[in-house]
């Protein structure tokens, strides 16, 4: 059931700042999914800086030569790497559909100034909800750390991503796991920690 | 290329791999599959991906890939190749079109020998900032071909038509893309590059074809670029590019979706599901061959359709010759789209104007969004804004300080005195912190425009500022000019050696150790004297005393200044692995006063309990925080700096 449109879409819409790897998990989930001979559509957009500016990728799964962008109310799950980042997608996410935000705080320079506001854990959760979706929060304390340093987020997010929401019956967690081992061999054993332990992370769905 | 919509190009070849790349890479791999010989283009988001994945491709000899000085030159070097005979590719942004247009109007009403194609990226959406332009216009006014691909996969196969398509009628032809498939990653059969043809060189002299010599001459060659234009769309009709799906059923509605529109038909029409299938039957033409106007596949529509609705994002070109059809043909239904209907000129369309496009073309009503886009829009107006700044280690950031800072000791109030900017990273000095430059136009406009402000009358001191790829684009010009009339400005130009903003490419300021082999640098401090300015300086901009101290004494002296603000890009040099400097904080100095922060603007310091953070990770150590704290608190412990 992999070929033809609709058979088993799934659209992924993920947020976060520039230097979190956003663009990489969207390109991991991709290559992923390509071998398992699924369609895959992956469209990243990053304003102009190379760090701290605000980045979106749109993944669509399962349909071959789909347009790039998800429309509104569209996407089945959204990934959202850092707080604020998250409400940038509440318009796309799916009524019903997962939302699932890694609670890291990224603040501009006028917030830590005290010059602007920043958004409450609150209030996030409210518009994910008002929005119809399912809340699936994954706490940034509780990300583990190996020989003594935190394991990279967005790889431990990806396993979070695949292990607890419907995007692991899409793609498979193992081709997943080996996709990670493949991209970085230097860094294996920390990556295949960060994944293993996202794939069983601790997800708060109230 | 008669597969369906909606499919990506799958080939059996053994040769071939399937793999995942971006719109981009479709385009430059299609052209290795096309036998091309010379690729030049100029970066510009969102096109740079194409050259810039031959350029990492690392080609043998047989082939010629480079970034040119600018689009205008990049076009000649692939028309010359063309007119000699050899099948050539040059790509750029849309912006960059307008640079070359000039030259490729020559060239198109001159016609080809080997394939010529020009490869353009619009971005709908201005995702990268610049004029939201529709490049389609130039084909209509320089009477191209142009080919459009509705998915990355389509890509692959629509350059190698072109150039077939080229080589048939005699004339260049545009592929041109959107942001939305020139950035998007999909996985697409790769087959095996073909070396170029083996081809002696034309050397044919025939005044009459290459030159624009008198009224008989241009007129003829007006004639044969209309002839060619024909041709080509002759060919674009057996090749079934357009794709014509007539209802079996007369009446209904007839849909042309444009380019990248054609996907979002499908998907669209799939959500309307039963709502469509309800109505009458609906006709359907997918459209590669934004130019020439598929006329005989509009006029299908016309015969079997009572109603018109025509998708496309941007300009409404297609609509507007649909309009001049149906009154040749005779045609009386309604024809929905910019004219006539609901859509704008303006952003990126997608599937949700497939929708409301049908349901209005169908007369049903609009669904909304159930009120549900207040929900979005109070979400998004709760997200914390992210302006841009230059990157932590940027050398600009040290020029910017030293323009405020020398304005400042100069008894100059900011809001007094005009500074011109200019395209690419040097153009975030227009945000917080620095709010030093003024203004954005094109490539080099910054010293034309400084000119003008000059001219006006203004008794404060006038200041343009570039980037140094910016400069040899089409800065040079502007300064010439200042020379010869003598116009008391203060250009600083800001060498970081690299073409950053767009990703990083080799410019004639990069270092040879890192230009492809054989290249040769071209050096500003030698070039800007000889270009007659009076009075140059190079100066620091991790330096801020001497920096600041550069710029006062430029602005006070008479006639054309030139400051040549030099270090290389920080984002380059740790690629490299090299500092400038280790920063540290002496925590019992630091009183959190914040001046490093509001001052600089850096991303590698934040606030922490009772001092400021240093992030080692992002730091370059420039020392530039070092230089603004008033407490010393902060101090470069060693000096790595090249």
């Amino acid at each position: 059931m992999r070929e033809g449109v609709g058979s088993r879409s799934y659209d992924v819409y993920l947020v976060g700042v520039g230097g979190q790897g956003v663009l990489t998990i969207a390109d991991l989930i991709a290559e992923a999914a390509m071998e398992d001979g699924l369609g895959v559509n992956v469209y990243p957009t990053k304003g102009m800086a190379q760090r701290g500016g605000s980045v979106k990728v749109q993944v669509r799964l399962g349909r071959e030569g789909i347009g790039p962008e998800i429309p509104e109310r569209g996407a089945d799950l959204v990934v959202a790497m850092e707080r604020s980042e998250a409400l940038k997608a509440v318009r796309y996410v799916k009524p019903g559909g997962e939302f699932l935000v890694f609670g890291r705080v990224w603040e501009p320079t006028r917030v830590m100034l005290g010059k602007a506001d920043y958004p409450s854990l609150e209030q996030v959760g409210d518009k994910v909800r008002a929005a119809g979706a399912r809340w699936r929060y994954v706490d940034p304390d509780e990300l583990p750390s190996r020989e003594g340093r935190p394991v990279p987020a967005n790889v431990y997010v990806l396993g979070a991503a695949v292990g607890q929401t419907g995007l692991g019956e899409v793609v498979d967690a193992d081709r997943v796991a080996a996709v990670v081992a493949k991209r970085w061999e230097r860094y294996a054993a920390v990556n295949e920690t960060a994944f293993r332990a996202g794939l069983e992370a601790d997800v708060d769905g109230s | 290329m008669d597969h369906r919509a909606g499919e990506s190009v799958v080939d059996n070849h053994s040769s071939s791999k399937k793999r995942l790349i971006t719109g981009n890479q479709a385009v430059a791999l299609g052209a290795l599959r096309a036998g091309v010989k010379v690729v030049t283009g100029y970066p510009g988001t969102p096109s740079s991906g194409a050259l810039g994945s031959l350029i990492e491709m690392d080609l043998e000899g047989e082939r010629h890939v480079e970034w040119s000085t600018n689009e205008k030159v990049a076009f000649e070097i692939a028309a010359g190749a063309a007119w000699a005979g050899q099948r050539a590719m040059c790509t750029m942004k849309m912006s960059g079109l307008n640079v070359a247009s000039d030259s490729v109007f020559s060239i198109a009403h001159s016609g080809v020998n080997g394939g010529l194609v020009i490869y353009v990226a619009d971005d709908p959406g201005a995702h990268a900032g610049m004029v939201e332009q529709d490049s389609r216009g130039y084909a209509r006014m320089m009477d191209l071909p142009m080919l459009e691909p509705m998915t990355v996969g389509d890509a692959y196969e629509i350059v190698q038509v072109a150039f077939d398509l080229s080589e048939r009628t005699g004339t260049p032809v545009f592929v041109r893309s959107v942001t939305a498939i020139a950035n998007s990653h999909a996985p697409v059969m790769v087959m095996e590059p073909v070396p170029p043809a083996e081809r002696e060189p034309i050397l044919e002299r025939d005044i009459t074809k290459y030159t624009k010599a008198g009224s008989a001459i241009a007129q003829a060659q007006h004639r044969d670029v209309i002839a060619r234009l024909e041709e080509a769309g002759s060919a674009i009709r057996e090749m079934k590019l357009n794709e014509l799906q007539l209802a079996a059923e007369p009446g209904g509605l007839g849909v042309i979706a444009a380019g990248a529109m054609g996907p979002y038909l499908n998907e669209g029409l799939e959500l309307l599901g039963d709502v469509v299938s309800r109505q009458d039957p609906i006709s359907v033409l997918r459209v590669r061959g934004t130019n020439p106007f598929p006329g005989d596949e509009v006029r299908a529509l016309f015969d079997r359709c009572d109603t018109i609705l025509v998708l496309e994002e941007l300009e409404p070109y297609l609509e507007r010759e649909t309009w001049v059809e149906a009154r040749r043909a005779g045609f009386d239904g309604r024809i929905v789209g910019k004219i006539d209907g609901p859509f704008g000129r303006v952003g990126e369309y997608g599937v949700k104007h497939v929708v409301r496009g049908v349901r209005e073309a169908l007369g049903l009503e609009e669904t909304g969004s159930g009120g549900q886009d207040t929900v979005w829009d109070e979400a998004e107006a709760l997200a914390a804004a992210r302006p841009i700044t230059v990157c932590a280690g940027c050398p600009h950031r040290g020029t910017f300080l030293a323009i405020n800072q020398a304005l400042r000791e100069l008894k100059l109030k900011r809001d007094e005195v005009m500074v011109t900017g200019d395209i690419g990273c040097t153009i975030l000095g227009m945000n917080p912190p620095f709010e030093t430059v003024w203004n954005e136009v094109s490539m080099g406009a910054s010293v034309g425009l400084a000119q003008g402000y000059v001219h006006s009358g203004l008794k404060t001191p006038v200041i343009a500022t570039i980037g140094d790829s910016t400069f040899f684009h089409a800065g040079m010009p502007g300064l010439i000019n200042a020379v010869q009339h003598q116009v008391e400005l203060t250009l600083i130009v800001m060498d970081n050696q690299w073409t950053a903003m767009t990703g990083m490419q080799a410019n004639p300021s990069t270092e040879e150790a890192y230009q492809p082999p054989g290249n040769r640098r071209v050096d500003l401090a030698e070039l800007i004297p000889a270009m007659g300015v009076e009075h140059f300086f190079v100066m620091d901009p991790f330096e801020l005393e001497t920096a600041t101290a550069t710029v006062k004494e430029a602005l006070e002296l008479p006639g054309v200044k030139v400051v040549l603000s030099r270090q290389e890009c920080a984002i380059q040099a740790q690629r490299r692995g090299l500092r400038a400097g280790r920063i540290r904080v002496d925590d019992e100095a630091c009183t959190v006063c914040r001046r490093c922060i509001t001052v600089t603007g850096c991303p590698a310091i934040s606030l922490g309990e009772d001092t400021i953070v240093i992030d080692q990770g992002l730091c370059y150590g420039c020392g530039l925080c070092a230089q603004v704290c008033p407490f010393d608190a902060i101090e470069t412990v060693s000096e790595e700096r090249r």
